[in-house]
């Protein structure tokens, strides 16, 4: 019985050889050792440690072009390839499991589902970076999710995947389950390590970088869950396999979670450069907008990132170069869709008050300004706006965007100077008229 | 405030250089140094907050942004490394529409309190607001209030709460810089402050359930940019800009920590202390004694007139009767049984001009060398030359502690005695990591710094010393001919027999010998635990065998560190009955003559007092009634003694036995010198004019000595000529060769051995009368292990009575989160509870039994 | 001690995995909220003790985090996520339906202290929306009849 009864295209990834993240995950055992074995588990862990160098296999990855699958994209190999050569310091491998940006749920399929495949892939990028002891911070509202990796761990470490000495190679690696409290910034590396410090879960100024003074002030190589999960199967079926798939810039397969207003929302794994316009509407995938309705608009990789309208739906593609283009990002891969019926800025007083609940409070501009942009916003909804609020709102993003510690201040405002660029007309209804353009009402049923 | 906006020296220099542009200029600074402190190197400013210069940079306030070009975004000058080749404006467009930014988002929330608000005139926020921000506000919404946890009981007008005996919090006006939990975290090692919450409903408060009162708590006031930590002392008392400053120097510690008195203008009051940032001394921290010690200069309580004994009362006299009457008795002993009947101790808090005066007037006019500063040791070996002496008299640098990568400290319970040291050995823990070995007979707070604390059975410390020897030699870490040297010499005992005889584990020492041989730059330093005892001498020769042994002084520092204000200045300037041969020279030279019957140490006066064979002794600001380490027998003698001159700030249990008591003024009503443990001297500028009715005392024994019909020094600079000779004497160096050192025999059993210090708030007798420093520490207690207290079935809080069979008193116990084994430790800063009536000057180890008072 | 004898040895167990104590203090918390069910400052000063670790970084980091409340809830605490995909699938719907099912406000507790309901930021269910986590157990894809019968289920458990 799955904990989370999600639609996902597990069923074209079974048959479509270039599809693997979700091969397995509609088979109810795979969580179990012995299934994931069964499924080739394992081998490539094997393989690496049956006589590849450190280098090669962060050399395999390098060529793979893999880049994190988080939200930023920065190429996975040359992200490990800042460890300082030669350092004594011990390292550390921290798995991002703190899913936590709105719209994204894919994460949580790998872990309560495949946990074997993120281990398998953590272990292998431990190998590469030289550490001995990785860490996995899972967000603490995932109760299932943890206990699925506990327990896949604790097989792991009994059939001798882990542990000292593994396969008699003579390498030592140990895993910890790290669980969060509660707090969306600690997806963000330097806060993550904080976190698992013990800190409060701040982020920490850069430089200096994590991969040169991280966790306890020793090189640490933050990945995402899904980064670490593809990892096996590029060392399985090598870098210039990974290369076939997707662009010759985004190389791979991503996971996206597919939200709102359609017909069914779920978790899809495609190759990168996949059309967004089949992903919403193709029945295979998101199947259409929720009864029919017309689009308004789409938020392609999470809350943070920029809206796209329907005519940039129409010639989009799910990759990071194609989105940058159309003046959003790929980010997380969380698509949400809204139909004509959802007001805007109801919309962004959802995402405001988020982003202000959220917000670590190391940082003048994130901390004051997002608790002020959510009151301009609030008021703005509830009727009472003023004419000068929407170039206050311009004027304080401004003073926000690459002003703060951490990218979460960015995130915060990206969604509101797109919305007003976007949907202006919007905004000066909600002024003028002072209610609603459209009355956002949403059943439950 | 602006000192504190100046930029600091790197810790350690690196030998590259990068050269970059700043508003058009051309800068070199050493590899590692960040925009903004080239920036502030050079003359330019930069606005910050957050920033401090002895703290790790965190870029919360955004206030530091300039731009550099090539990157696009305007970038936090305290966080970049200034790199070669860069060119950066701290003044375009962008930076200044920056500064305005943050200023608008830090002003959305913070409250108009400026009228009622104890900051004004000195605030940061106010200031940069002036300088960079915008004129008006459109933030319109209600501002935030933070009003958690005041309940009814302790509501106070603009939301107020107490969070310390000195501290107020106003969370509202709090801008969330977070450089007091920084601060006080990572600079002072404390954990009762706390930033809790997340965004922008953060708050600063303290510890749960605690309060904050660590002895530097009165650092984090300071460097709160606004109103939001305030001084209960200065609150709504008077404005900034109606005082007046003097630098000056701290009367409460050895360090020379430099400080800043303000008084009101044209008025004869002192308001405050803060520091007056000195990086070769204390880095601009200075402990809550040095910033709540000047309220005693304004206390009621001062003595203000000379007091007379008449028919068994003291009766209030004029300057000239007082004088008269000192003049008349002194002669009559000197001309009825001899100078050798006549002694004089003097306080080493005083100053190099009284100091001198004093000797002088000793020495030439009452022609005795009974003269001694070391009025709360106890029975001291004299030898000239001795190893104590030399160890006191080493060349020490405190800066050069940040810069060592091994620190060893012996003796000492750092937190209650050498607060600037032990902040100082943090920064270097922060920053450098060296090394760190504490060696103490009982665990103390400041060890949490140290990667291990070894602690040695009481009255055993020698031996710990000794077997440090015999570990490195054991293991080949030492020079071979030193070696043997030694071992001939001073190698008594083995490894194990000093291990076993301290009661401490063989690989402990081992740790130690290993990292003093291997250490490149290396501090040791040794403290109050070692001086107070009366091994103290043997101690010092195990202490300069190992220097010899590990040649310390050629890689570093080894050195006891003096207590008081002036200890090394009493010392040069010869307060002692047994002077060096180059200061006997120098004083013939100077005075003509000296006295030639030997002199007499503090207990070997008390000892002759007491039979009657010293008659008139001269007390100038001690207390030996309360602090020497043996009250029985400082009574005996005080009591006995036909003539008893005491001069002081207050009335004191030794006043009370005085036949002529002078008010004395404190060390901020004169100018004076004070020569720190580095050896320094250092200038303390007068803050006001003398309390009406005190006298400073280098005056007053001017006035004694021309009742004598003598004038001591033809004009003032005749008297600094004469110190300064004295004090530009080469110090004696150590013994060039080993010496054996008798190995400490069993010291007594049974009961708790009895620690006497310095509460960490307080310092010698007169601390007691700041009002903060009281509300901090009021009272003495007794400060036991978690097993002593079940043993005893005591409770925190509970009376206890701790006795021997010198004396009782009854304290409150207090449960100690350090102490592990069976000690007991006693301040002895509290008249009401004298705890030198349970120890002898002749036990190494005062040892009590406690048991609990029912109440 | 509030802890139970069973949380004290997990916390001790988890905390000699890692390198430095602090990082023991998001374990220790998670135990101690596991067993209790909110963790307030004397449960901060049991953890201090048990993991050597000064009480205020427990303080401070206990409250940076929303899953430990400093008071206790009512046995069952709903938390409904209202973020943007919830939200569009008919979250404030779900909470409107639940408010009237339970007869109190959101932030309220039932007269009998059996149900909490409060409404929470993203819980990573967005593709199952709309959704609710009750204690440590998510419902996803609700509808008005399943709620029913959760709270029934919920309702008959003693």
């Amino acid at each position: 019985m799955f904990y989370s009864p999600v639609t996902t295209n597990a069923n074209e990834c079974a048959s479509n050889p270039k599809l693997h993240l979700f091969r397995h995950v509609e088979d109810t055992s795979q969580h179990l050792l012995a299934t994931y074995v069964k499924h080739d588990g394992y081998k490539a862990w094997r393989k690496v440690l049956g006589g590849m160098t450190p280098e090669s296999v962060a050399e395999e990855v390098k060529k793979s072009g893999l880049r994190g699958r988080g939200g930023a994209g920065f190429p996975t190999g040359m992200k490990w390839g800042f460890i300082p050569k030669g350092t004594t310091k011990p390292r550390y491998l921290c798995c991002n499991a703190d899913e936590s940006e709105p719209g994204t749920c894919k994460d949580r399929v790998l872990m309560e589902r495949d946990p074997h495949g993120v281990i398998e892939g953590m272990a292998i990028a431990s190998y590469a970076i030289g550490c001995h002891l990785m860490f996995i911070y899972i967000r603490g509202e995932f109760g299932h999710c943890i206990e699925r990796m506990e327990a896949a761990m604790r097989e792991a470490y009994s059939a001798g995947h882990l542990g000292k000495n593994i396969y008699g190679s003579g390498f030592d690696l140990e895993m910890i389950v790290h669980t969060g409290g509660g707090a969306y910034i600690c997806g963000e590396e330097t806060a993550l390590i904080n976190s698992l410090e013990g800190e409060k879960g701040m982020a920490r100024i850069r430089p200096p970088f994590p991969a040169i003074e991280g966790l306890y002030a020793c090189p640490t190589i933050v990945n995402n869950v899904e980064t670490l999960a593809a990892v096996t199967h590029i060392i399985n079926n090598g870098a210039d396999w990974y290369r076939t798939l997707g662009t010759e810039k985004s190389a791979g397969t991503k996971l996206f979670s597919l939200s709102g207003h359609v017909k069914r929302p779920g978790n899809f794994e495609v190759e990168l450069g996949f059309p967004l316009k089949k992903m919403i509407y193709d029945p295979a995938y998101g199947g259409g907008i929720l009864g029919d309705r017309k689009l308004k608009g789409v938020i392609p990789g999470g809350a943070s990132t920029p809206f796209l309208t329907p005519d940039m739906v129409e010639t989009a593609k799910l990759d990071y170069e194609s989105l940058t283009v159309c003046g959003s990002m790929l980010g997380s891969g969380a698509i949400i869709v809204f139909h004509e019926g959802t007001c805007i800025v109801w919309t962004l007083l959802r995402l405001i008050h988020f982003f202000r609940h959220e917000s670590c409070g190391k940082c003048t501009p994130c901390r004051d300004g997002t608790g002020w942009l959510e009151q301009i916003i609030h008021r703005i909804e509830h009727g009472h706006g003023r004419p000068e609020d929407l170039q206050a709102l311009d004027d304080i993003c401004g003073n926000i965007l690459g002003r703060t510690v951490c990218p979460l201040g960015d995130a915060a405002v990206m969604p509101i100077q797109s919305a007003l660029r976007l949907y202006r007309d919007e905004w000066q209804y909600h002024i003028d008229h002072k209610k609603c353009m459209v009355e956002s009402h949403f059943d439950f049923k | 405030m602006s000192q504190h906006v100046k930029p600091s020296d790197p810790i350690i220099t690196p030998t590259e250089t990068v050269t970059f542009t700043i508003d058009g200029q051309s800068v070199t600074v050493p590899k590692g140094t960040t925009v903004l402190e080239a920036a502030l190197r050079s003359g330019i400013s930069i606005p910050t907050f957050c920033w401090h210069p002895k703290l790790k940079p965190v870029g919360a306030c955004r206030m530091c942004y300039v731009e550099i070009e090539r990157m696009n975004k305007l970038q936090v000058s305290c966080a970049t490394e200034a790199g070669n080749g860069m060119v950066v404006h701290t003044k375009s467009n962008q930076v200044l529409q920056g500064r305005k930014a943050v200023l608008e988002f830090t002003l959305t929330n913070h409250p108009l309190d400026c009228p009622t608000c104890d900051k004004g005139g000195e605030c940061d926020l106010q200031n940069l607001t002036f300088e960079h921000g915008y004129d008006d506000s459109r933030f319109e919404f209600s501002k935030r209030r933070k009003t958690m946890g005041i309940t009814d009981e302790n509501r106070t007008t603009f939301d107020d709460l107490r969070i310390g005996p000195e501290i107020v919090l106003n969370r509202n006006r709090c801008i969330l810089c977070y450089k007091c939990v920084r601060a006080n975290k990572e600079a002072f090692g404390e954990y009762d402050l706390g930033a809790y919450e997340r965004g922008n409903i953060t708050e600063i408060n303290s510890a749960p359930g605690q309060q904050v009162d660590n002895p530097f708590s009165g650092n984090l006031v300071e460097i709160c940019p606004v109103g939001a930590l305030t001084n209960s002392d200065w609150r709504y008392k008077i404005r900034v800009w109606l005082t007046k400053t003097t630098p000056s120097i701290c009367n409460f510690t050895s360090s020379g920590v430099n400080t800043l008195f303000y008084k009101e203008d044209h008025k004869n009051k002192m308001y405050r202390t803060t520091s007056r940032r000195n990086d070769a001394i204390d880095d601009g921290w200075i402990s809550d004694v040095s910033r709540y010690g000047y309220q005693i200069v304004n206390s009621e309580e001062r003595l203000k007139t000379p007091l007379v004994k008449r028919n068994g009362k003291q009766v209030a006299v004029s300057w000239d009767e007082a004088i008269a009457v000192i003049k008349e008795k002194l002669s009559a002993i000197q001309d009825r049984k001899g100078s050798v009947c006549l002694a004089g101790l003097a306080s080493p808090s005083l100053d190099n001009a009284s100091l001198h005066t004093f000797n002088k007037f000793c020495r030439t006019v009452l022609e005795t060398n009974n003269v001694d500063f070391r009025t709360d040791y106890k029975s001291l070996p004299e030898k000239s030359g001795s190893a104590f002496e030399s160890l006191c008299n080493q060349p020490f640098s405190i800066a050069d502690i940040d810069r060592s990568d091994v620190i060893v400290v012996f003796g000492s319970d750092l937190t209650r005695e050498h607060h600037n040291e032990y902040l100082r050995i943090r920064k270097a823990a922060n920053f450098v990591h060296p090394r760190i070995y504490f060696m103490n007979p009982y665990r103390t707070k400041a060890a949490d710094v140290a990667d291990s604390e070894i602690v040695y059975n009481q009255g055993c410390d020698e031996a710990i010393i000794t077997g440090i020897c015999h570990a490195a030699i054991e293991e080949n870490l030492v020079d071979g001919s030193l070696a043997s040297k030694f071992t001939h010499i001073a190698g008594g005992q083995s490894l194990a027999q000093c291990a076993k005889a301290a009661g401490v584990d063989e690989n402990d020492l081992r740790y130690v010998a290993r990292a003093l041989s291997s250490g490149k730059k290396i501090t040791f330093i040794a403290g109050e635990l070692l001086t107070r005892s009366i091994a103290r001498e043997q101690i010092a020769s195990s202490l300069t065998n190992l220097s010899r042994l590990f040649q310390l002084q050629s890689k570093g520092q080894i050195a006891v560190l003096a207590r008081h204000a002036n200890s090394v200045g009493a010392g040069k300037l010869g307060l002692m009955p047994t002077l060096s041969s180059e200061q006997t020279a120098t004083l013939k030279a100077e005075w003509g003559t000296l006295p030639t019957a030997s002199g007499l140490t503090t207990d070997q006066i008390f000892t002759q007092a007491a039979k009657g064979e010293v008659a008139g002794l001269l007390v100038f600001g001690a207390n030996p009634m309360q602090l020497y380490p043996d009250k029985a027998f400082a009574k005996a003698a005080l009591e006995k003694l036909e003539f008893l001159v005491v001069a002081d700030l207050f009335e004191t249990e030794t006043t009370a036995f005085a036949d002529v008591v002078l008010p004395i003024s404190s060390w901020a009503e004169y100018t004076g010198d004070y020569v720190n443990l580095e050896g320094k001297s250092q200038t303390a500028r007068a803050a006001i004019r003398p309390i009406e009715g005190t006298v400073p005392a280098f005056a007053i024994i001017d006035r004694i000595a021309e009742a004598f019909g003598r004038k001591l020094f033809a004009s003032d600079s005749q008297r600094t000529n004469e110190m300064t000779a004295l004090l530009s004497l080469k110090s004696s160096e150590m013994p060039s060769e080993f010496a054996s050192v008798p190995f400490p025999s069993p010291n007594g059993n049974g009961g708790l051995a009895l620690m006497v210090v310095d509460d960490s708030h307080h310092c010698g007798h007169i601390t007691e009368k700041s009002p903060s420093l009281s509300a901090f520490c009021g009272e003495t207690y007794a400060e036991i292990s978690p097993e002593t207290a079940k043993a005893s079935g005591v409770s925190d809080g509970d009376a206890v009575r701790l006795e021997n069979e010198f004396g009782r008193i009854v304290v409150r116990a207090r449960i100690s989160e350090q102490i592990r084994n069976s000690v007991v430790v006693v301040p002895c800063n509290f008249m009401a509870c004298p705890v030198t009536s349970l120890q002898s000057h002749k036990a190494r180890v005062d040892r009590v039994k406690l048991t609990r008072v029912s109440e | 001690m509030m802890l139970t004898a069973e949380s004290i040895q997990v916390i001790k167990e988890k905390a000699a995995r890692y390198p430095r104590r602090k990082s023991a203090i998001l374990p220790a918390l998670t135990v101690a909220y596991r067993q209790l069910g909110y963790v307030d400052n004397d449960v901060y000063r049991e953890i201090s003790e048990i993991i050597s670790v000064p009480l205020v970084e427990i303080a401070e980091a206990a409250t940076f985090y929303t899953m430990f409340p400093k008071e206790q809830t009512g046995r069952y605490l709903i938390q409904v996520c209202n973020n943007i995909s919830c939200a569009l699938l008919g979250a404030d719907s779900l909470i409107g339906y639940l408010e009237k099912k339970l007869g109190i406000k959101k932030g309220e507790t039932t007269p009998d202290k059996k149900f909490t309901l409060i409404s929470v930021e993203c819980l990573g269910s967005c593709a199952t929306a709309p959704m609710m986590q009750i204690n440590h157990d998510f419902y996803e894809s609700l509808t008005p009849a399943k709620v029913d019968k959760i709270l029934d289920e919920l309702r008959a458990k003693s």
